[in-house]
């Protein structure tokens, strides 16, 4: 059932590297600029997480792309990481870059994927065009949700980032600048479609490969101020989101019925998901606070709206910077238009109430910079929300009462 | 000859822990530049990737000091009141989501001298100290 990123996609990507490896040789340095700078850079970022949750009865996912989560016993599945990324100069105003990442993937595997590939060009210091596999920037700090040595978290904030399965695309993104009043503003544009799958149900995945992404956001830096708004839509492809498998259990024995063919509604084809935030960043020497809100729209009845916001303020004290966060998310079910033949109605009153989310999270820790390039972190999650509000978690049993623990331990590096 | 030795190494031990060779940190650019003066944020753009440009609109290209320089640390410190792990990890941030590259890194201090003086539009920051007539102080970060 489960589905991979077809090969000859991924060597499509390693042979345009490879590609622009070779090209790149052809062409110089302009003499007249001081001493150029290395031509190929490699380097690389990493986490080694452990953590474990009070609960067996629901499983804690850093996000909806991860198939599993965390049970009462540590485990390192949900924040390890590795990356390696290799930055090549092609000239002056150009550079290819190439970085391949092993995670805790949507079919259960760590595989190595490709997580960007793409050329740059920076027309201006101002105007800068990248093309080829780009992280997704829903929301401020999206593209950089992986880096733990970049982050102050061990994880951004679940309630949050839990139903973003988006990381990247294959397409281009432009980015202006521009001096404005006392401040910087900088506008960026993207299009492009998701080479992604992502776990559904158990071992059923969904393919999402093609679905289209386009959006953009607007930044604004001025002194220790940084805001950002953005607005993203996604346009899902023809593969349709595997309900049957969700609803088959119901009629065993029997064959389920093609529930998405008996409610259009709940079909995904050619319907889009909204992503709309809105988020500021204060930071001025050893104080840092963080808050954003945002808001998802989805045109298919398979998923409620919701709406989700977070702030986490930390100060730091020497080499450690504690943090106290808040965050929260709700959805609002929204009854099916279409009546429902009285057979049905249990299960389909049952399948709206799946994408139910209601939670909010108190996070404490710090994060201690021991050494150059090297951080630990300790974190405490407390996790409440009513048991029924199943869709953040995996795997919610009967017994489940809506609150839990989260336990959770990083090493980040970056070298 | 003795005595002298011993207040010469005394002098020197007062001089490391007073931290004698932390001299004001200034920021500079080629005397052939047409850039006089940069305001704190506009170092701070240029430093950090922001905004690469003089306000004339010509390219700026910043140099950093080397590893473990002392300058280095007094720099970013002075600059925008972060610790040197904060610099590297805005820095990862940028750099895994293809964004802007820090600014290329010295192999020895005279290095940034060097790349200053090749161009106009590079920028370095040095120790007071080293400061000759070949350059132009476009900020002062007093210690």
């Amino acid at each position: 059932m489960m589905k991979r990123l077809p090969s000859t996609k991924i060597q499509g990507v390693f042979g345009l590297c490879l590609g622009l490896l070779l090209v790149s040789n052809s062409q110089g340095q302009t003499p007249d600029l001081p001493a150029s700078p290395e031509l190929l850079k490699i380097r690389g970022f990493g986490t080694l997480g452990l953590a474990r949750s009070s609960s067996d009865n629901a499983e804690y996912v850093r996000d909806l792309s991860q198939p599993q989560g965390l049970t009462t016993n540590w485990s390192a599945k949900i924040d390890s990481v590795l990356g390696v990324q290799a930055n090549l100069s092609m000239g002056e105003h150009t550079e290819a870059v190439i970085q391949a990442l092993s995670r805790y993937r949507y079919n259960g595997s760590y595989g190595p994927e490709i997580s960007w590939a793409f050329i740059r060009h920076d027309f201006t210091p101002d105007f800068q065009v990248r093309a080829g596999r780009l992280g997704t920037e829903f929301y401020m700090l999206a593209d950089s949700r992986l880096i733990g040595y970049s982050n102050l978290t061990i994880r951004p904030p679940p309630d949050f980032f839990v139903p973003l399965v988006f990381s990247n695309f294959d397409g281009a993104d432009l980015s202006i600048g521009s001096k404005f009043a006392s401040g910087l503003l900088r506008f960026k544009l993207f299009y492009g479609r998701s080479p992604e799958s992502t776990p559904f149900y158990g071992p059923v995945s969904w393919n999402l490969q093609g679905s289209r992404l386009h959006g953009g956001h607007l930044d604004y830096f001025s002194g220790p101020w940084q805001f950002r708004i953005s607005h993203s839509i996604v346009r899902f492809s023809s593969e349709e989101i595997p309900l049957n498998a969700l609803v088959a259990p119901y009629f065993s024995p029997f064959p389920a019925p093609d529930i998405t063919t008996l409610f259009p509604e709940l079909s995904t084809i050619g319907k889009t998901a909204t992503f709309d935030s809105a988020g500021v960043i204060y930071d001025d020497g050893p104080l840092r606070l963080q808050a954003m809100y945002g808001r998802i729209r989805h045109e298919s009845r398979s998923y409620q709206d919701s709406w989700s916001a977070f702030a986490i303020a930390s100060y730091r004290f020497g080499d450690f910077r504690p943090y106290l966060g808040y965050s929260t998310v709700k959805s609002a079910q929204q009854a099916l238009s279409s009546p429902i033949p009285p057979p049905l109605v249990a299960v389909v009153n049952q399948m709206q109430e799946i994408p139910h989310m209601d939670r909010h999270t108190i996070t404490l820790g710090t994060r201690w910079d021991f050494q150059e390039n090297l951080a630990l972190k300790a974190q405490l999650d407390l996790v409440r929300g009513p048991s029924q509000a199943m869709m953040s978690f995996r795997g919610a049993n009967m017994e489940w009462n809506g609150r839990m623990q989260v336990f959770s331990l990083s090493l980040d590096f970056a070298f | 000859m003795k005595p002298l030795r011993h207040v010469l190494l005394l002098m020197l031990l007062l001089c490391a822990s007073l931290g004698c060779t932390a001299g004001e940190v200034v920021v500079v650019v080629s005397a052939k530049s047409t850039v006089s003066r940069l305001s704190q944020d506009e170092v701070i753009d240029i430093f950090l990737g922001r905004h690469r440009e003089y306000p004339g609109g010509q390219a700026a290209i910043p140099i950093d000091q080397p590893k473990g320089s002392y300058t280095r640390g007094e720099f970013y410190r002075l600059l925008t009141n972060k610790t040197l792990s904060e610099i590297n990890a805005y820095w990862a941030r940028l750099h895994f989501s293809g964004k802007a590259s820090p600014p290329r890194q010295a192999e020895k201090p005279a290095d940034v001298l060097v790349h200053v003086l090749e161009s106009t539009s590079g920028i370095g920051y040095i120790d007071q100290d080293q400061l000759d007539a070949r350059f132009r102080v476009v900020l002062k970060l007093p210690p």
